[in-house]
């Protein structure tokens, strides 16, 4: 299994009162609330943090891009990915991703993934994503119904611009370019390619049959994944798809920490900000026209199927930041504690959905960076070891060569050493 | 009465309520929510002339609105719509509400052999730095009502439409029609028309609710400038749907305008 360090980065500053407030945390949320050296400092935090990660032996370092959003502050993952390509070694620099819709023209996007490619000597996995209805409708104003169909022409433009050996004329119905003639070319042909989805079966489609990483990217855990997840994998067995684990990725919070009773002590404030400051004003939560009938009526028999396990008002009380600590870990929010436990859930969860990339938050809210660092430790030098050596026999073509041959190194140490695990283990 | 017939254009359905007999075409282009069915006001209207009120591109029972790239496509669906009408009557009567008041006046503009008189009711397509309009796709209901209705307590929840299946899918039929709008007010509902208003050679008559919250009356007078000779009535105690709220003010103004 490969593993992927990943934090959204959350503005730590907001006051407790933020969400009575009544303030969306998305789209208008008031700039006076914005101290610019903070943002300073928890960018360069970040940045240690994935640093680190890159050193202890993470596959990947994985950024996103949202905007006008105290949530994550990140508006161009490229940026971010641009600072790392050149004071890391051997992670990925996991773009997840882009919002093609939002690049104008969109062969920006090819030309800055080739670029990323070439400083960080090929080991850039593109990720091109729709973007939030807050991100793309109201942010950037692009209408609900163009959407879908900008990303796809801009998915074949770049595809296109990574493969031709010659300039080539681009007649689409949004954009139209005489002269396309990517310089530089990426290191890797083509550069992995990862898509989030939501469920809909035209995002699954679009996955197999481009030979895409499908992400399965909440914040909500196994019990709300789980029917999704099942409803994927099955779709892909039965249009004679292989279910090989690398190709779906899944987001997950981390809280680490030597016993269960430290990790409560040190996460649960940070977990309890990390939901309760994410509460955005409902009439951006989607656009008209934005999803089909077919689409709303799909999700909404998901949502029932996962009330089974978690009834809504528990679903409105964690996403609230509302939720006990370890009623957040029960229902697979977060999952927390010492090493072993950990270990042991992780094992369990990516076994029940077949994750094999596993994107872990090991940030979240308003947590310190000392916590956050003995998170990132513990995972990469107690928990990692454990789990590196799992879905070996599939094959992972998405991730960079480079990567899949420090990982397979990696698992060769692991092997060899039996000793040295088993007293990490105890 | 008014009655619905669909009918096909260029191989794609037009939904249109139709009554009425003799004299010169009204043609009743509605607003960006939806279609107001078989609303009184336009059977009033039909007492003494044809009236034809269809559905909008990707509204209703109305398909198409995957070909409506932009403002011209849109004019150009409606030159089509209503060329046969025009060779058999003559220049039709143009009334358009909110959005369908956008449309109006472009095709007033840019056909103009198509227009004898314009009504421009509550119209949306023009945009004023210093009086911005509230966001009609985000604004919460309770606050749509307040904005649409000069006195919400009676109005909100009795509003007409074309709707006809189960009520429990009015919202996918509302979320079809507002997807529809998108094309054409996303996200904010200017398309240029401000440089094509005075092309505009119909007489024309600017209806608005006093109390409109959506498109401000400041937008009437901006209308009214914009297009030379036009003339302006402002209804009292009416929203952004006097020909709802206030119907008999409403007819009143535009009967004394089309005679």
């Amino acid at each position: 299994m490969k593993l992927h360090w990943f934090a959204e980065a959350s503005y730590p500053d907001l006051p407790p009162d933020f969400r009575a407030s009544g303030e969306s945390s998305w789209v208008t949320t008031p700039i006076s609330r914005c101290e610019p050296g903070v943002v300073g400092d928890m960018t360069r935090m970040f940045i240690r943090l994935m640093q680190q990660a890159d050193r202890e032996g993470f596959d990947g370092l994985a950024m996103n891009e949202h905007h006008q959003t105290p949530f994550a502050l990140t508006p161009s993952p490229n940026l971010l990915a641009a600072t790392l390509a050149t004071t890391t070694q051997r992670a990925a620099l996991l773009i997840i991703g882009d919002s093609l819709a939002l690049y104008n023209p969109p062969v920006r996007v090819a030309e800055e993934v080739a670029w990323l490619d070439c400083l960080s000597e090929g080991r850039v996995i593109s990720g091109f994503v729709f973007g939030t209805p807050m991100d793309t409708l109201y942010c950037y104003g692009v209408s609900p119904t163009e959407l879908r169909e900008r990303f796809h022409e801009a998915r074949e433009l770049i595809q296109k611009a990574w493969a031709a050996e010659e300039p080539f004329a681009f007649n689409g119905k949004y954009t139209k370019l005489r002269y396309v003639n990517l310089w530089p070319r990426p290191v890797q042909k083509r550069p992995p390619i990862w898509v989030p989805g939501s469920g809909s079966v035209e995002t699954w489609d679009l996955a197999l049959k481009n030979d895409y990483c499908y992400g399965q990217l909440s914040f909500s855990g196994l019990h709300s994944a789980k029917p999704l997840v099942d409803a994927w994998w099955n779709y892909a067995e039965e249009n004679g798809y292989q279910a090989n684990p690398y190709q779906l990725a899944f987001t997950q919070l981390i809280c680490c920490a030597e016993t269960d009773a430290e990790a409560e002590a040190k996460y649960s404030e940070a977990v309890k900000y990390f939901y309760r400051n994410r509460s955005v004003h409902p009439g951006f939560e989607t656009g008209p026209g934005f999803r089909t009938q077919k689409s709303v009526q799909a999700m909404a028999k998901f949502a029932a199927e996962t009330n089974k396990n978690l009834p809504p008002e528990e679903k409105a009380r964690a996403n609230s930041g509302e939720m006990d600590f370890w009623d957040y870990d029960k229902h697979g929010f977060i999952i927390a504690g010492s090493p072993e436990r950990v270990r042991q859930r992780i094992e369990e969860m990516v076994k029940q959905l077949r994750v094999g990339q596993l994107i872990a938050c090991l940030h979240m809210g308003d947590l310190d960076e000392e916590t956050a660092a003995m998170n990132t430790h513990l995972m990469a030098t107690r928990v990692q070891p454990h789990l590196r050596g799992l879905w070996s026999e599939f094959e992972d073509r998405w991730t960079p060569p480079s990567v899949r041959a420090a990982h397979a190194a990696a698992l060769a140490d692991t092997v060899a050493q039996p000793r040295k695990l088993a007293g990490a283990r105890a | 009465m008014m009655q619905a017939v669909i009918d096909t254009l260029n191989g794609t359905p037009v939904r249109a309520w139709k009554g009425g007999q003799g004299g010169t075409p009204l043609v009743f282009l509605h607003g960006f929510e939806q279609h107001p069915g078989a609303a009184p006001f336009l059977s009033k209207l039909a007492a003494s002339r044809p009236v034809l009120a269809p559905e909008h591109p990707g509204f209703g029972a109305s398909g198409g609105a995957s070909e409506m790239a932009g403002i011209l496509d849109l004019a150009l669906h409606y030159r089509q719509w209503l060329e046969p009408l025009v060779a058999e009557h003559g220049p039709v009567d143009l009334m358009g509400h909110s959005l369908g008041g956008m449309f109006a006046a472009e095709i007033a503009a840019i056909f103009p052999h198509l227009v004898r008189r314009l009504v421009l009711v509550d119209a949306y397509g023009l945009w004023l730095d210093d009086v911005p309009m509230p966001d009609p796709f985000v604004i919460p209901a309770p606050q749509l009502d307040a904005a649409k209705w000069a006195d919400p307590a009676t109005w909100a929840g009795a509003e007409p439409n074309s709707h006809d299946g189960a009520a429990a899918d009015y919202v996918y039929y509302r979320s079809a029609n507002l997807g529809a709008a998108s094309r054409f007010m996303w996200p904010i509902p200017d398309r240029g028309l401000s440089r094509r208003l005075p092309l505009i050679r119909a007489q024309t008559l600017v209806v608005h609710g006093e109390r409109d919250g959506l498109v401000p009356p400041a937008y009437a007078d901006a209308f009214a400038r914009a297009i030379p000779g036009a003339r302006t009535a402002i209804i009292a105690k009416a929203g952004h749907l006097p020909m709802i709220e206030q119907e008999a003010a409403f007819l009143d103004a535009v009967g004394g305008f089309l005679g």
